[in-house]
Protein backbone atom coordinates (compact mmCIF):
# COMPACT_ATOMS: atom_id res chain seq x y z
CA UNK A 1 0.00 0.00 0.00
CA UNK A 2 1.30 2.91 -1.34
CA UNK A 3 -0.05 6.28 1.10
CA UNK A 4 0.23 9.65 0.62
CA UNK A 5 -0.67 12.39 2.84
CA UNK A 6 -0.81 15.91 1.92
CA UNK A 7 2.54 16.26 -0.01
CA UNK A 8 4.54 19.22 -1.01
CA UNK A 9 7.95 18.78 -2.59
CA UNK A 10 10.03 21.58 -3.97
CA UNK A 11 14.01 20.96 -4.87
CA UNK A 12 16.43 22.46 -1.78
CA UNK A 13 17.21 25.39 -3.74
CA UNK A 14 13.81 26.09 -5.72
CA UNK A 15 11.22 28.44 -4.57
CA UNK A 16 8.19 27.26 -5.95
CA UNK A 17 6.32 23.86 -5.10
CA UNK A 18 6.47 21.12 -7.81
CA UNK A 19 4.03 18.99 -6.14
CA UNK A 20 1.46 20.92 -3.72
CA UNK A 21 -0.69 18.99 -1.46
CA UNK A 22 -0.88 15.64 -3.32
CA UNK A 23 -3.19 12.97 -0.86
CA UNK A 24 -3.33 9.67 -2.60
CA UNK A 25 -3.88 5.86 -1.66
CA UNK A 26 -2.70 3.53 -3.91
CA UNK A 27 -3.55 -0.09 -2.94
CA UNK A 28 -2.19 -3.84 -4.50
CA UNK A 29 -4.11 -5.04 -7.38
CA UNK A 30 -4.66 -1.67 -8.67
CA UNK A 31 -4.41 0.43 -12.42
CA UNK A 32 -3.58 3.42 -11.97
CA UNK A 33 -2.62 6.07 -14.72
CA UNK A 34 -1.27 9.10 -13.81
CA UNK A 35 -1.57 11.89 -16.97
CA UNK A 36 -1.03 15.70 -17.09
CA UNK A 37 0.61 17.75 -19.19
CA UNK A 38 4.40 18.05 -19.38
CA UNK A 39 5.91 19.60 -15.99
CA UNK A 40 2.61 18.84 -13.95
CA UNK A 41 5.01 16.42 -11.76
CA UNK A 42 3.81 13.10 -13.09
CA UNK A 43 7.49 12.07 -12.96
CA UNK A 44 8.45 13.79 -9.61
CA UNK A 45 5.44 12.42 -7.58
CA UNK A 46 6.58 8.73 -8.77
CA UNK A 47 9.97 9.53 -7.38
CA UNK A 48 8.32 9.36 -3.98
CA UNK A 49 6.94 5.97 -4.41
CA UNK A 50 10.70 4.53 -3.96
CA UNK A 51 11.92 7.39 -2.07
CA UNK A 52 14.25 8.72 -4.89
CA UNK A 53 12.77 11.95 -3.85
CA UNK A 54 11.58 12.46 -0.04
CA UNK A 55 8.84 14.91 1.21
CA UNK A 56 9.15 18.73 2.18
CA UNK A 57 6.02 18.29 3.67
CA UNK A 58 3.52 15.67 4.63
CA UNK A 59 4.22 11.94 3.94
CA UNK A 60 4.79 9.16 2.04
CA UNK A 61 3.93 5.65 3.62
CA UNK A 62 5.02 2.59 1.45
CA UNK A 63 3.65 -1.07 3.42
CA UNK A 64 3.14 2.08 6.24
CA UNK A 65 6.63 2.77 6.48
CA UNK A 66 7.62 5.98 6.06
CA UNK A 67 10.14 6.93 3.34
CA UNK A 68 12.20 9.58 4.87
CA UNK A 69 13.21 6.40 7.40
CA UNK A 70 14.20 3.14 4.47
CA UNK A 71 16.43 3.03 2.18
CA UNK A 72 15.92 3.05 -1.43
CA UNK A 73 17.44 0.00 -2.34
CA UNK A 74 15.31 -1.50 0.25
CA UNK A 75 12.31 0.39 -1.02
CA UNK A 76 13.05 -0.45 -4.14
CA UNK A 77 12.72 -3.96 -3.66
CA UNK A 78 9.08 -3.79 -3.56
CA UNK A 79 8.23 -1.12 -6.09
CA UNK A 80 9.46 -0.77 -8.92
CA UNK A 81 10.21 2.22 -10.97
CA UNK A 82 11.34 1.96 -15.01
CA UNK A 83 11.98 5.03 -16.31
CA UNK A 84 11.60 6.77 -19.62
CA UNK A 85 15.08 6.53 -20.99
CA UNK A 86 16.06 3.26 -21.44
CA UNK A 87 19.71 4.92 -22.22
CA UNK A 88 20.10 5.78 -18.73
CA UNK A 89 19.86 2.70 -17.13
CA UNK A 90 21.47 0.24 -19.63
CA UNK A 91 25.53 -0.12 -19.34
CA UNK A 92 25.90 -4.21 -18.81
CA UNK A 93 28.12 -6.00 -21.32
CA UNK A 94 25.50 -8.89 -22.17
CA UNK A 95 21.40 -8.49 -21.49
CA UNK A 96 21.74 -11.40 -19.36
CA UNK A 97 24.05 -9.50 -17.05
CA UNK A 98 21.51 -6.81 -17.27
CA UNK A 99 18.98 -8.33 -16.29
CA UNK A 100 20.80 -9.74 -13.05
CA UNK A 101 22.04 -6.65 -12.00
CA UNK A 102 19.27 -5.37 -9.97
CA UNK A 103 19.24 -9.29 -8.30
CA UNK A 104 22.64 -9.15 -7.24
CA UNK A 105 22.49 -6.06 -5.62
CA UNK A 106 19.47 -7.00 -3.41
CA UNK A 107 21.91 -9.80 -2.51
CA UNK A 108 19.27 -12.86 -3.93
CA UNK A 109 20.69 -15.95 -4.44
CA UNK A 110 22.56 -17.65 -7.09
CA UNK A 111 19.40 -20.22 -8.25
CA UNK A 112 17.09 -17.50 -7.72
CA UNK A 113 18.71 -14.58 -9.77
CA UNK A 114 19.54 -17.28 -12.37
CA UNK A 115 15.58 -18.81 -12.12
CA UNK A 116 14.28 -15.06 -12.70
CA UNK A 117 16.57 -13.59 -15.38
CA UNK A 118 15.43 -16.90 -17.29
CA UNK A 119 11.64 -16.32 -16.92
CA UNK A 120 12.38 -12.75 -18.28
CA UNK A 121 14.20 -13.32 -21.24
CA UNK A 122 11.42 -16.16 -22.25
CA UNK A 123 8.54 -13.73 -21.26
CA UNK A 124 10.26 -10.59 -23.40
CA UNK A 125 11.07 -12.71 -26.19
CA UNK A 126 14.69 -11.53 -25.57
CA UNK A 127 16.22 -15.23 -25.41
CA UNK A 128 18.53 -14.70 -28.36
CA UNK A 129 19.63 -11.71 -27.09
CA UNK A 130 21.11 -13.77 -23.78
CA UNK A 131 24.98 -13.17 -24.39
CA UNK A 132 24.83 -9.87 -26.78
CA UNK A 133 25.66 -6.41 -25.93
CA UNK A 134 22.21 -4.45 -24.56
CA UNK A 135 23.54 -1.34 -26.21
CA UNK A 136 23.08 -3.32 -29.99
CA UNK A 137 19.24 -3.74 -29.02
CA UNK A 138 16.83 -1.91 -31.24
CA UNK A 139 14.76 1.30 -29.41
CA UNK A 140 12.05 -1.01 -28.71
CA UNK A 141 13.85 -3.86 -27.38
CA UNK A 142 15.85 -1.96 -25.13
CA UNK A 143 12.33 -0.79 -23.47
CA UNK A 144 11.60 -4.31 -23.38
CA UNK A 145 14.59 -5.16 -21.74
CA UNK A 146 13.98 -2.40 -18.99
CA UNK A 147 10.85 -3.14 -18.18
CA UNK A 148 12.19 -7.07 -17.63
CA UNK A 149 14.97 -6.16 -15.78
CA UNK A 150 12.39 -5.23 -13.25
CA UNK A 151 9.72 -6.89 -13.60
CA UNK A 152 12.67 -9.96 -12.80
CA UNK A 153 12.62 -9.25 -9.19
CA UNK A 154 8.86 -9.22 -9.04
CA UNK A 155 7.94 -5.83 -7.19
CA UNK A 156 4.88 -5.67 -5.86
CA UNK A 157 3.98 -2.19 -7.70
CA UNK A 158 5.36 -1.79 -10.89
CA UNK A 159 5.81 2.30 -11.53
CA UNK A 160 6.23 2.76 -15.63
CA UNK A 161 7.23 6.47 -16.90
CA UNK A 162 5.88 6.55 -20.36
CA UNK A 163 6.07 2.85 -21.29
CA UNK A 164 4.51 2.76 -24.67
CA UNK A 165 6.89 5.90 -26.37
CA UNK A 166 8.41 4.36 -29.53
CA UNK A 167 6.77 1.68 -29.15
CA UNK A 168 4.97 -0.33 -31.84
CA UNK A 169 1.43 -1.38 -31.78
CA UNK A 170 2.41 -5.24 -31.16
CA UNK A 171 4.45 -4.19 -28.21
CA UNK A 172 2.33 -2.38 -26.84
CA UNK A 173 -0.36 -4.70 -26.56
CA UNK A 174 2.37 -7.40 -25.55
CA UNK A 175 2.41 -4.19 -22.71
CA UNK A 176 -1.23 -4.06 -21.92
CA UNK A 177 -1.36 -7.91 -21.36
CA UNK A 178 1.76 -7.99 -19.55
CA UNK A 179 -0.31 -5.45 -17.31
CA UNK A 180 -3.03 -7.41 -17.18
CA UNK A 181 -1.28 -10.47 -15.75
CA UNK A 182 0.14 -8.68 -12.94
CA UNK A 183 -3.27 -7.22 -11.86
CA UNK A 184 -3.95 -10.90 -11.73
CA UNK A 185 -1.48 -11.55 -9.27
CA UNK A 186 -2.15 -8.84 -7.36
CA UNK A 187 0.45 -6.40 -8.12
CA UNK A 188 0.22 -3.03 -8.80
CA UNK A 189 0.96 -1.04 -12.07
CA UNK A 190 0.90 2.62 -12.23
CA UNK A 191 2.00 4.34 -15.67
CA UNK A 192 2.90 7.65 -16.22
CA UNK A 193 1.60 8.44 -19.82
CA UNK A 194 0.40 10.84 -22.73
CA UNK A 195 -1.26 8.04 -24.87
CA UNK A 196 -5.04 8.60 -24.48
CA UNK A 197 -5.53 5.36 -26.58
CA UNK A 198 -3.53 3.19 -24.24
CA UNK A 199 -5.09 4.40 -21.31
CA UNK A 200 -8.72 4.26 -22.32
CA UNK A 201 -8.17 0.69 -23.55
CA UNK A 202 -6.41 -0.24 -19.85
CA UNK A 203 -9.25 1.23 -18.21
CA UNK A 204 -7.29 1.99 -15.13
CA UNK A 205 -8.09 4.58 -12.39
CA UNK A 206 -6.66 7.54 -13.62
CA UNK A 207 -5.78 10.49 -11.68
CA UNK A 208 -4.88 14.03 -13.40
CA UNK A 209 -1.90 16.48 -12.81
CA UNK A 210 -1.52 19.72 -13.10
CA UNK A 211 0.40 22.19 -11.93
CA UNK A 212 1.64 19.44 -9.19
CA UNK A 213 -2.36 18.93 -8.08
CA UNK A 214 -4.17 16.26 -8.00
CA UNK A 215 -7.15 17.82 -10.33
CA UNK A 216 -9.35 14.50 -10.65
CA UNK A 217 -8.81 10.82 -9.37
CA UNK A 218 -11.67 8.43 -10.29
CA UNK A 219 -12.71 6.34 -12.60
CA UNK A 220 -11.35 6.60 -16.27
CA UNK A 221 -14.51 7.43 -18.26
CA UNK A 222 -15.64 10.11 -15.76
CA UNK A 223 -12.31 11.92 -15.58
CA UNK A 224 -11.79 11.80 -19.61
CA UNK A 225 -15.16 13.32 -19.92
CA UNK A 226 -14.68 16.02 -17.75
CA UNK A 227 -14.32 19.21 -20.09
CA UNK A 228 -12.75 21.11 -18.18
CA UNK A 229 -10.45 18.51 -16.18
CA UNK A 230 -9.07 17.96 -19.46
CA UNK A 231 -8.34 21.41 -20.93
CA UNK A 232 -6.31 22.26 -17.98
CA UNK A 233 -4.01 19.16 -18.73
CA UNK A 234 -3.74 19.49 -22.05
CA UNK A 235 -5.12 16.02 -22.89
CA UNK A 236 -7.75 14.94 -25.40
CA UNK A 237 -10.71 12.41 -25.25
CA UNK A 238 -10.02 9.05 -26.49
CA UNK A 239 -11.36 8.55 -30.46
CA UNK A 240 -14.25 6.08 -29.18
CA UNK A 241 -15.06 8.10 -26.17
CA UNK A 242 -15.82 11.33 -28.78
CA UNK A 243 -17.46 9.10 -30.92
CA UNK A 244 -19.84 7.86 -28.13
CA UNK A 245 -20.62 11.17 -26.66
CA UNK A 246 -21.54 12.58 -30.15
CA UNK A 247 -23.52 9.79 -30.59
CA UNK A 248 -25.08 8.44 -27.69
CA UNK A 249 -24.12 11.14 -24.97
CA UNK A 250 -25.67 9.73 -22.00
CA UNK A 251 -24.26 6.24 -22.19
CA UNK A 252 -23.22 4.61 -19.16
CA UNK A 253 -20.56 2.36 -20.02
CA UNK A 254 -19.04 3.94 -22.95
CA UNK A 255 -17.10 0.81 -25.29
CA UNK A 256 -13.88 -0.09 -24.23
CA UNK A 257 -12.21 -1.30 -27.65
CA UNK A 258 -14.10 -1.42 -30.80
CA UNK A 259 -15.25 -4.55 -30.92
CA UNK A 260 -17.21 -3.21 -27.69
CA UNK A 261 -17.90 -0.79 -29.44
CA UNK A 262 -19.46 -2.68 -32.87
CA UNK A 263 -21.66 -4.47 -30.07
CA UNK A 264 -22.89 -1.09 -28.46
CA UNK A 265 -23.99 -0.01 -31.73
CA UNK A 266 -25.92 -3.12 -33.30
CA UNK A 267 -27.66 -3.19 -29.72
CA UNK A 268 -28.57 0.69 -30.46
CA UNK A 269 -29.76 0.22 -33.70
CA UNK A 270 -32.07 -2.84 -33.05
CA UNK A 271 -33.78 -0.77 -30.50
CA UNK A 272 -34.00 2.15 -33.06
CA UNK A 273 -32.36 4.60 -31.22
CA UNK B 1 44.27 36.42 -14.94
CA UNK B 2 43.77 36.05 -11.27
CA UNK B 3 43.30 32.43 -11.93
CA UNK B 4 46.99 32.29 -12.77
CA UNK B 5 47.93 34.73 -10.12
CA UNK B 6 46.70 31.95 -7.58
CA UNK B 7 48.56 29.51 -9.18
CA UNK B 8 51.94 31.64 -8.83
CA UNK B 9 51.13 32.39 -5.35
CA UNK B 10 53.30 31.15 -2.75
CA UNK B 11 52.49 32.90 0.83
CA UNK B 12 49.51 33.38 2.85
CA UNK B 13 49.60 36.92 2.39
CA UNK B 14 49.72 36.65 -1.15
CA UNK B 15 46.74 34.83 -0.96
CA UNK B 16 45.31 37.29 1.23
CA UNK B 17 45.67 40.11 -0.99
CA UNK B 18 44.53 37.92 -4.02
CA UNK B 19 41.04 35.98 -2.25
CA UNK B 20 39.81 39.51 -1.79
CA UNK B 21 40.44 40.91 -5.05
CA UNK B 22 38.41 37.80 -6.24
CA UNK B 23 35.60 38.55 -3.59
CA UNK B 24 35.32 42.34 -4.54
CA UNK B 25 35.25 41.14 -8.29
CA UNK B 26 32.49 39.10 -7.75
CA UNK B 27 30.72 41.73 -5.50
CA UNK B 28 30.45 43.98 -7.89
CA UNK B 29 29.51 41.73 -10.66
CA UNK B 30 26.90 40.64 -8.49
CA UNK B 31 27.55 36.69 -8.60
CA UNK B 32 28.69 36.72 -5.24
CA UNK B 33 25.47 34.37 -3.94
CA UNK B 34 26.26 32.15 -6.63
CA UNK B 35 29.89 31.65 -6.68
CA UNK B 36 29.84 31.00 -2.63
CA UNK B 37 27.46 28.09 -3.86
CA UNK B 38 30.65 26.55 -5.91
CA UNK B 39 33.05 27.66 -3.33
CA UNK B 40 30.49 25.81 -0.35
CA UNK B 41 30.61 22.87 -2.37
CA UNK B 42 34.46 22.58 -2.68
CA UNK B 43 35.11 23.00 0.69
CA UNK B 44 34.79 19.25 1.46
CA UNK B 45 37.54 19.15 -1.41
CA UNK B 46 39.37 21.23 0.24
CA UNK B 47 39.38 19.53 3.14
CA UNK B 48 40.29 16.67 1.28
CA UNK B 49 43.26 18.58 -0.06
CA UNK B 50 44.51 20.03 3.75
CA UNK B 51 43.66 16.67 5.20
CA UNK B 52 45.70 14.37 2.14
CA UNK B 53 48.70 17.50 2.59
CA UNK B 54 49.00 17.04 6.67
CA UNK B 55 48.91 13.38 5.98
CA UNK B 56 51.51 12.99 3.40
CA UNK B 57 54.08 14.92 5.45
CA UNK B 58 53.51 18.49 4.45
CA UNK B 59 53.50 20.84 7.03
CA UNK B 60 50.36 22.85 8.58
CA UNK B 61 51.83 26.22 6.81
CA UNK B 62 52.59 24.31 3.51
CA UNK B 63 49.10 22.23 3.31
CA UNK B 64 47.58 25.84 4.42
CA UNK B 65 48.78 27.54 1.16
CA UNK B 66 47.58 24.57 -0.80
CA UNK B 67 44.31 25.49 -0.06
CA UNK B 68 44.64 28.73 -0.55
CA UNK B 69 45.59 28.27 -3.94
CA UNK B 70 42.73 25.82 -4.49
CA UNK B 71 40.02 27.71 -3.19
CA UNK B 72 41.48 30.70 -5.47
CA UNK B 73 41.85 28.90 -8.68
CA UNK B 74 38.08 27.71 -8.08
CA UNK B 75 36.31 31.04 -7.11
CA UNK B 76 38.46 32.77 -10.05
CA UNK B 77 37.44 30.54 -12.49
CA UNK B 78 34.13 30.03 -10.94
CA UNK B 79 33.72 34.57 -11.22
CA UNK B 80 35.09 33.62 -15.18
CA UNK B 81 32.19 31.39 -16.33
CA UNK B 82 29.34 32.86 -13.99
CA UNK B 83 29.99 36.28 -16.00
CA UNK B 84 30.94 34.85 -19.21
CA UNK B 85 28.66 33.59 -21.36
CA UNK B 86 29.43 30.56 -24.02
CA UNK B 87 28.33 32.92 -26.70
CA UNK B 88 30.16 35.59 -25.54
CA UNK B 89 33.66 33.10 -25.27
CA UNK B 90 32.83 32.37 -28.73
CA UNK B 91 32.44 36.39 -29.81
CA UNK B 92 35.50 36.47 -28.02
CA UNK B 93 37.65 33.72 -29.54
CA UNK B 94 36.45 34.80 -33.30
CA UNK B 95 37.80 38.06 -32.74
CA UNK B 96 41.01 36.23 -31.84
CA UNK B 97 40.81 34.25 -35.18
CA UNK B 98 41.07 31.08 -33.70
CA UNK B 99 40.07 28.52 -35.98
CA UNK B 100 36.15 27.93 -35.92
CA UNK B 101 36.25 24.39 -35.10
CA UNK B 102 38.17 24.48 -32.84
CA UNK B 103 35.82 27.25 -31.19
CA UNK B 104 33.29 25.25 -31.51
CA UNK B 105 34.32 22.05 -29.47
CA UNK B 106 35.29 24.37 -26.71
CA UNK B 107 31.81 26.02 -26.42
CA UNK B 108 29.90 23.39 -27.12
CA UNK B 109 31.71 21.52 -24.41
CA UNK B 110 31.51 24.49 -21.90
CA UNK B 111 27.89 24.56 -22.86
CA UNK B 112 27.13 20.71 -22.51
CA UNK B 113 28.37 20.65 -18.81
CA UNK B 114 24.78 21.26 -18.10
CA UNK B 115 22.87 19.09 -20.11
CA UNK B 116 25.25 15.72 -19.12
CA UNK B 117 24.92 16.85 -15.27
CA UNK B 118 21.49 16.25 -15.92
CA UNK B 119 21.81 13.11 -17.18
CA UNK B 120 24.25 12.00 -14.18
CA UNK B 121 21.14 12.40 -12.17
CA UNK B 122 19.24 10.76 -13.90
CA UNK B 123 20.93 7.59 -14.63
CA UNK B 124 21.68 7.79 -10.89
CA UNK B 125 18.39 8.06 -9.87
CA UNK B 126 17.61 5.13 -12.24
CA UNK B 127 20.04 2.93 -11.05
CA UNK B 128 19.09 3.70 -7.80
CA UNK B 129 15.86 2.23 -8.61
CA UNK B 130 17.32 -1.32 -9.17
CA UNK B 131 19.25 -1.49 -5.97
CA UNK B 132 22.66 0.47 -6.52
CA UNK B 133 24.07 1.63 -3.16
CA UNK B 134 26.88 3.73 -4.20
CA UNK B 135 28.41 4.71 -0.53
CA UNK B 136 28.36 0.56 0.08
CA UNK B 137 31.25 -1.73 0.77
CA UNK B 138 35.01 -0.99 0.54
CA UNK B 139 37.08 1.61 -1.19
CA UNK B 140 37.39 -1.06 -4.43
CA UNK B 141 34.02 -1.68 -4.43
CA UNK B 142 32.81 2.17 -4.33
CA UNK B 143 35.05 2.65 -7.24
CA UNK B 144 32.91 -0.41 -9.21
CA UNK B 145 29.72 1.40 -7.87
CA UNK B 146 30.05 4.09 -10.16
CA UNK B 147 30.54 1.92 -13.10
CA UNK B 148 26.73 1.60 -13.95
CA UNK B 149 27.02 5.44 -13.92
CA UNK B 150 29.78 6.39 -15.92
CA UNK B 151 28.75 3.60 -18.73
CA UNK B 152 25.10 5.07 -19.22
CA UNK B 153 26.88 8.62 -18.94
CA UNK B 154 29.72 8.19 -22.00
CA UNK B 155 27.27 6.01 -23.71
CA UNK B 156 24.58 8.80 -23.46
CA UNK B 157 26.85 11.52 -24.21
CA UNK B 158 28.83 9.88 -27.44
CA UNK B 159 24.80 9.01 -28.98
CA UNK B 160 24.42 13.32 -27.82
CA UNK B 161 27.27 14.46 -30.08
CA UNK B 162 26.58 12.22 -33.04
CA UNK B 163 23.02 13.03 -32.91
CA UNK B 164 24.19 16.50 -32.28
CA UNK B 165 26.90 16.19 -35.71
CA UNK B 166 23.83 15.09 -37.77
CA UNK B 167 21.40 17.69 -36.80
CA UNK B 168 23.63 20.29 -37.65
CA UNK B 169 25.27 19.09 -40.86
CA UNK B 170 21.52 18.66 -42.13
CA UNK B 171 21.15 22.28 -41.24
CA UNK B 172 24.23 22.86 -43.51
CA UNK B 173 27.11 23.53 -40.70
CA UNK B 174 29.75 24.48 -42.32
CA UNK B 175 28.27 25.69 -46.02
CA UNK B 176 29.42 28.95 -45.56
CA UNK B 177 33.17 30.01 -44.94
CA UNK B 178 32.81 33.15 -43.49
CA UNK B 179 30.21 33.14 -40.55
CA UNK B 180 28.28 36.20 -39.23
CA UNK B 181 27.21 36.79 -35.63
CA UNK B 182 23.87 37.94 -34.42
CA UNK B 183 25.49 39.83 -32.23
CA UNK B 184 28.71 41.82 -31.80
CA UNK B 185 30.49 42.86 -28.70
CA UNK B 186 32.27 46.19 -28.30
CA UNK B 187 34.48 47.38 -25.51
CA UNK B 188 33.00 49.99 -23.79
CA UNK B 189 34.93 52.49 -21.52
CA UNK B 190 34.75 50.53 -17.99
CA UNK B 191 35.66 47.37 -20.12
CA UNK B 192 38.64 49.76 -20.65
CA UNK B 193 38.42 50.90 -17.16
CA UNK B 194 38.47 47.56 -15.94
CA UNK B 195 41.17 46.27 -18.13
CA UNK B 196 43.75 48.40 -16.96
CA UNK B 197 43.02 47.98 -13.52
CA UNK B 198 43.49 43.84 -13.88
CA UNK B 199 46.55 45.04 -16.04
CA UNK B 200 47.99 47.11 -13.00
CA UNK B 201 46.56 44.49 -10.31
CA UNK B 202 48.77 41.68 -12.27
CA UNK B 203 51.54 43.80 -12.84
CA UNK B 204 52.54 45.13 -9.54
CA UNK B 205 51.42 42.13 -8.12
CA UNK B 206 54.06 40.25 -10.01
CA UNK B 207 56.65 43.03 -9.14
CA UNK B 208 55.77 43.31 -5.88
CA UNK B 209 56.54 39.41 -5.25
CA UNK B 210 59.87 39.55 -7.03
CA UNK B 211 61.44 42.89 -5.88
CA UNK B 212 59.91 43.35 -2.29
CA UNK B 213 59.61 39.81 -2.06
CA UNK B 214 56.34 40.14 0.21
Amino acid sequence: MIEIKSLYFKYSNAKDYILKDVSLKIGLGEVVAIMGSNGSGKTTLIKHFNGLLKPSEGSVKVFGKDTRNDSVASLSKRIGLVFQNPGHQIFSDTVWNELAFALKNFGLEDDVINRRVKWALEFFNLVQYKDTSPLLLSGGEKKRLCLASVLAWNPDYVVLDEPTVGQDFLQKEKLREVIKMLVTQNKSVVIVSHDVEFVWLLQPRLILLSNGQVIRDGKCVDVFSDKEARQQCGIIMPQLLELYEELYPRIPHPPVDVLDARATLLRSLARGA
Amino acid sequence: MLFSLSLLGNTIFQFIIILSTILFIGLISKVLRRMSKTIMFSLSFLAMIFIINILVGYDILFSIIVSLRFISVVSSSSIFFLTSSPDELELVMKSLRLPYDLIFAFVTAVRFVPVIMLDALQILDSQRSRGLEIEKGNLVRRVKNYLPVLVPLIVQSIIRSEELAEAMESRAYGFSKKKTSYYSLHLRNRDYLMLVLCLTFVISFILSIYFLHI
